[in-house]
C-alpha cells in the first residue's frame, strides 16, 4: 500500500510541489521558482501534465446524485421532532448500571463487611485443599536408603523420585535465613558417600551398623517432613532444617565416641563441645518433640505455608492393611511404588509465575532452567541451638571424596617456576584450579587421589608450602549448596582469564612495537639529515 | 446624490458572499428559523457529493445528509463566527462519514466474504466500463486519508487551509495526501490510460 501512494523522496517532493501548484497553494516565490525549473526540466513538465490530467479526471467525475424529492420536507420534520427528555438517559445506561452495582455493594459491605474476605478465604482454602489432597510421605515417593539419609545430614539433600532426578536441596545463608532449591539431578553430590565415610572413619561391622541405626531411626521421623502428592506439591515442614542438624550432630557425637582422634582432623575445636553426647540427645529430644505443623506447600500455582496435620500412625496403618491386600502379589505395590513420581517441571510455566507477585507473597523465589529456590522467612523455623554444620560437612567431605581429580602438572620443569593443581568437586562445574609459584620440585613428583590432610602432614613438611585447611574450608563454603554464589564465582573467574589474556596480549603489542621503534629510528634520521 | 451614495458604498463595502451564511446563521440565532431552510439548499449538494464520494455509496447520502444539517441545527446556536461556514459543515459532514465507514468497518468483521458486484465490476476488462465510473471507483480505493482532502479540493475546490480544518491536521499534511492521492490514482489508473487519455 505505502508504495503505491509514496514516490521516491526527492523527486516526491519536487512533484508535491507541482501537484501543490495546480491547485493554486504555492506563493509567488515558489511559482517563480518552480516555473524557472518547469522551463529545463522536460521531465517535470511531463510530470506536470500527468497531474493536470489526474485533477481534470477527478473534477470530472462528479455526477449528480438524484436528490430524493422529499430530503427536505424529511429535514424539516426531524427538526421538529422533540425527543422526549428520557431518551438521552438511553445513552447512559452503561452508567447506570455501574452506579447500581456499586450501591449494591456498598450495601452489601455496611451490613455484612467480612463477606469479600470470606470468599477470598473460601477460594484460599479450596486451592489449599486441592493442593493437601493426597499428601503422602516422601519415603513413599523416594524410597530413601541410608546413603539418602546420610547425605541429607552433610550435604542437605533428598532425592524427590525414586530414579533420583530430582532432589531437595537444603541451606541457610549468611544471614541465617534458611532456603530451599528443588534441582535437576545435575547439582547432586556424588553417590558411595557413606561407604567412603565408613572407610575414611575406619569404622567396624558393628560401628557401622550402629551408624545404619541412627540414620534408620531419623529415616522413620524425616518421613513426615516431607510431603508429596502426584500434583507435583512438595510440603516441607520447617522443622527439616533442624533435623538435619540434630542428624549431623548425633552421627558426630557418635564419632566422638568411637575415634576422637580421627574426628580431630576434620571438627573444627570450637564445636567440640556441641557434640558431648548429653547436649546432642537434649537437642534431639528437642526438636523431635517440637510440634510445628506449618507445613510450606510449593504448589505449581503458588507457594503458601498452611498448617497441616500428617498422622503418621493412621498412615502406617493404611499402609499395613494395603500392604495385607497385596500381599499375594507384591508385584502390583512395586508398580505403585514406582508409578508414584514428583516431577517439578521448571522453565516458562514457573518463569511466568515468578513476574506474578501473587505467586510467591511471603517468599523469595528464584527461578532458573533447572532449578527454583525458596528463602523461607527465618520466623518460621523454630529456633533451636545448634552450631552451623557447614563447616563440619565441609570437612567430612574433604576428609571422603573431595579430591577424586587431585593432579600435580610439571610441563617444563626447571624452566617454567609453577605449577599447577586442578580440583573438582562432585561435577566439573564446581571446579577449583590453582596455580602455585616455584618450589623447585622433583619432576617425578606427582600424586593421584591423595588426600589433603596427608599431603600436608608428609609431603610438604619443611618446604615453605602451606595450606591452611581453614581458610581452604572456608573458601570451599562459596561452593556448597548456593547456586548463584557459585555462578559469580565462575563469571568472576572467567572476566579475570579474559582481563589477565588482554594484559598479556597489550603487553606482547608494546614489546613488538617497541623493537620496530628501536630498529626504524637510526633509518629514519639516515634519509632524513637536517640541513642547516 | 448618486455620486455620494457610490462613496457610502465604498467606505462600507458590501460583504463578501461568505458574510451571507454569517448574516443567515446570526438571524437564525435571533430566532428566524426560515433561514436554516435557506442556508441547506445553499450546501446541500456538496455536502451530499462528499457523503457520496467519501462513502462510495449513493444509499446511505440523504440519510448521512440529514444527520449532517441536523447536527448543524442542533449546533448552530454555539457557532463563534470564527472561520468559515462551510470549514464546519465540511468538518461535520467528515466526522459523520467516518462514522459510518467505521461502523460499516465492524459490520463488515460480522458478514460473511464475498465478492461485492462493485469489486468485480472495478476488475472487469476496461472496455465495458466509461470513464467516469472507473475513476469513481479507483477514488472509492484510496485510502479515507487521502480520499477525503483530494475530494475536498477537486470536487468542492475547498483551500488547503480549509481542508486543514475540516480533517483537524497541518496544511503541509493536506498537501502530502492530495499529491499521494493522485499518485495513488494514477497508478490504479495505469492500466485505463488509453481510454482516459
Amino acid at each position: 500500500m505505502g508504495n503505491l501512494y509514496k514516490p521516491a523522496y526527492r523527486t516526491g517532493r519536487k512533484y508535491e510541489m507541482l501537484s501543490a501548484y495546480i491547485d493554486n497553494e504555492l506563493s509567488d516565490a515558489e511559482v517563480k521558482k518552480l516555473e524557472e525549473e518547469l522551463k529545463f526540466s522536460k521531465e517535470l513538465r511531463e510530470k506536470l501534465a500527468e497531474l493536470k490530467k489526474i485533477k481534470e479526471l477527478t473534477t470530472s467525475s462528479v455526477k449528480n446524485i438524484e436528490e430524493n424529492p422529499f430530503f427536505e420536507t424529511r429535514l424539516a420534520a426531524a427538526m421538529r421532532i422533540k425527543k422526549p427528555w428520557y431518551s438521552k438517559l438511553g445513552k447512559l445506561s452503561p452508567v447506570y448500571g455501574i452506579i447500581a452495582v456499586s450501591l449494591i455493594l456498598m450495601v452489601v459491605l455496611k451490613y455484612n463487611p467480612q463477606v469479600i474476605n470470606n470468599l477470598l478465604d473460601k477460594q484460599k482454602s479450596n486451592i489449599t485443599a486441592f493442593y493437601k489432597q493426597n499428601l503422602k510421605p516422601l519415603l513413599y515417593a523416594a524410597d530413601l536408603t541410608n546413603e539418602d539419609i546420610f547425605n541429607f545430614a552433610f550435604y542437605h539433600q533428598l532425592p524427590l523420585d525414586n530414579r533420583k532426578q530430582q532432589f531437595l536441596q537444603f541451606g541457610s545463608d549468611s544471614n541465617g535465613n534458611q532456603f530451599f532449591e528443588i534441582k535437576n539431578a545435575g547439582a547432586a553430590s556424588s553417590r558411595d558417600n557413606l561407604k567412603k565415610f565408613i572407610h575414611d572413619f575406619n569404622l567396624n561391622k558393628d560401628q557401622e551398623r550402629h551408624v545404619d541405626s541412627i540414620l534408620s531411626s531419623y529415616a522413620d521421623d524425616l518421613q513426615s517432613q516431607v510431603l508429596v502428592n502426584e500434583k507435583s506439591t512438595v510440603a516441607i515442614n520447617p522443622n527439616i532444617w533442624n533435623y538435619n542438624k540434630a542428624l549431623a550432630a548425633d552421627l558426630i557425637s557418635y564419632l566422638t565416641r568411637i575415634n576422637k582422634n580421627e574426628l580431630q582432623r576434620a571438627l573444627p575445636r570450637q564445636y567440640e563441645e556441641y557434640y558431648n553426647r548429653r547436649n546432642v540427645a537434649q537437642m534431639v529430644s528437642e526438636i523431635k518433640s517440637s510440634k510445628n505443623n506449618n507445613y510450606i506447600f510449593f504448589t505449581p500455582d503458588s507457594i503458601f505455608s498452611e498448617p497441616y496435620k500428617f498422622d503418621k500412625d493412621q498412615y502406617k496403618q493404611e499402609m499395613k492393611q494395603w500392604a495385607d491386600e497385596l500381599k499375594d502379589n507384591m508385584k502390583d505395590l512395586n508398580n505403585q511404588f514406582k508409578n508414584f513420581s514428583v516431577r517439578i517441571h521448571f522453565g516458562d510455566k514457573y518463569n511466568k509465575l515468578k513476574s506474578d507477585s501473587s505467586w510467591a507473597k511471603d517468599f523469595k523465589v528464584f527461578v532458573d532452567s533447572n532449578y527454583c529456590k525458596v528463602h523461607i522467612p527465618s520466623v518460621i523455623i523454630p529456633p533451636i541451638q545448634l552450631p552451623n554444620m557447614e563447616n563440619f560437612s565441609i570437612r567430612i567431605d574433604s576428609l571422603n571424596n573431595l579430591f577424586k581429580e587431585f593432579s600435580f602438572n610439571f610441563p617444563n620443569p626447571g624452566k617454567n617456576k609453577s605449577f599447577n593443581y586442578k580440583y573438582f568437586y562432585n561435577d566439573s562445574s564446581k571446579g577449583l584450579k590453582f596455580n602455585f609459584k616455584a618450589f623447585g620440585f622433583d619432576s617425578s613428583f606427582a600424586f593421584k587421589n591423595h588426600k589433603l590432610d596427608s599431603l600436608l602432614a608428609k609431603k610438604f613438611k619443611g618446604r615453605g608450602f602451606k595450606l591452611n585447611p581453614d581458610s581452604l574450608a572456608a573458601f570451599y563454603k562459596a561452593f556448597t549448596g548456593d547456586t548463584t554464589e557459585i555462578l559469580q564465582q565462575k563469571q568472576l573467574q572467567e572476566q579475570m582469564k579474559q582481563f589477565q589474556q588482554e594484559m598479556e596480549n597489550f603487553r606482547k603489542e608494546m614489546e613488538k612495537w617497541q623493537k620496530q621503534f628501536q630498529k626504524d629510528l637510526p633509518k629514519q634520521a639516515k634519509k632524513n639529515p637536517i640541513e642547516i | 446624490m448618486k455620486l455620494k451614495k457610490t462613496k457610502k458604498e465604498l467606505q462600507q463595502p458590501q460583504i463578501l458572499n461568505l458574510d451571507d451564511d454569517f448574516s443567515l446563521i446570526k438571524r437564525f440565532i435571533e430566532g428566524d428559523e426560515y433561514t436554516f431552510n435557506t442556508l441547506v439548499q445553499r450546501h446541500k449538494e456538496k455536502v451530499r457529493n462528499i457523503i457520496y464520494l467519501t462513502l462510495g455509496n449513493h444509499d446511505m447520502v440523504d440519510d448521512i445528509a440529514q444527520e449532517v444539517f441536523l447536527t448543524v441545527y442542533k449546533n448552530l446556536g454555539s457557532f463563534r463566527f470564527e472561520s468559515q461556514f462551510t470549514t464546519w459543515l465540511y468538518r461535520i459532514t467528515v466526522n459523520k462519514c467516518k462514522d459510518q465507514l467505521r461502523k460499516m468497518k465492524i459490520r463488515s468483521i460480522f458478514t460473511p466474504i464475498k465478492e461485492s458486484e462493485e469489486e468485480l465490476g472495478y476488475t472487469s476488462s476496461p472496455e465495458n466500463s466509461d470513464v467516469r465510473e472507473i475513476v469513481q471507483k479507483a477514488i472509492a480505493k484510496l485510502p479515507e486519508k487521502l480520499r477525503v482532502p483530494l475530494l475536498l479540493k477537486d470536487i468542492e475546490g475547498l483551500s488547503y487551509q480549509e481542508i486543514a480544518e475540516s480533517v483537524q491536521c497541518e496544511i503541509g499534511t493536506v498537501k502530502s495526501r492530495i499529491f499521494r492521492a493522485r499518485e495513488g490514482l494514477r497508478n490504479m489508473l495505469k492500466p485505463y490510460q488509453e481510454e482516459l487519455m
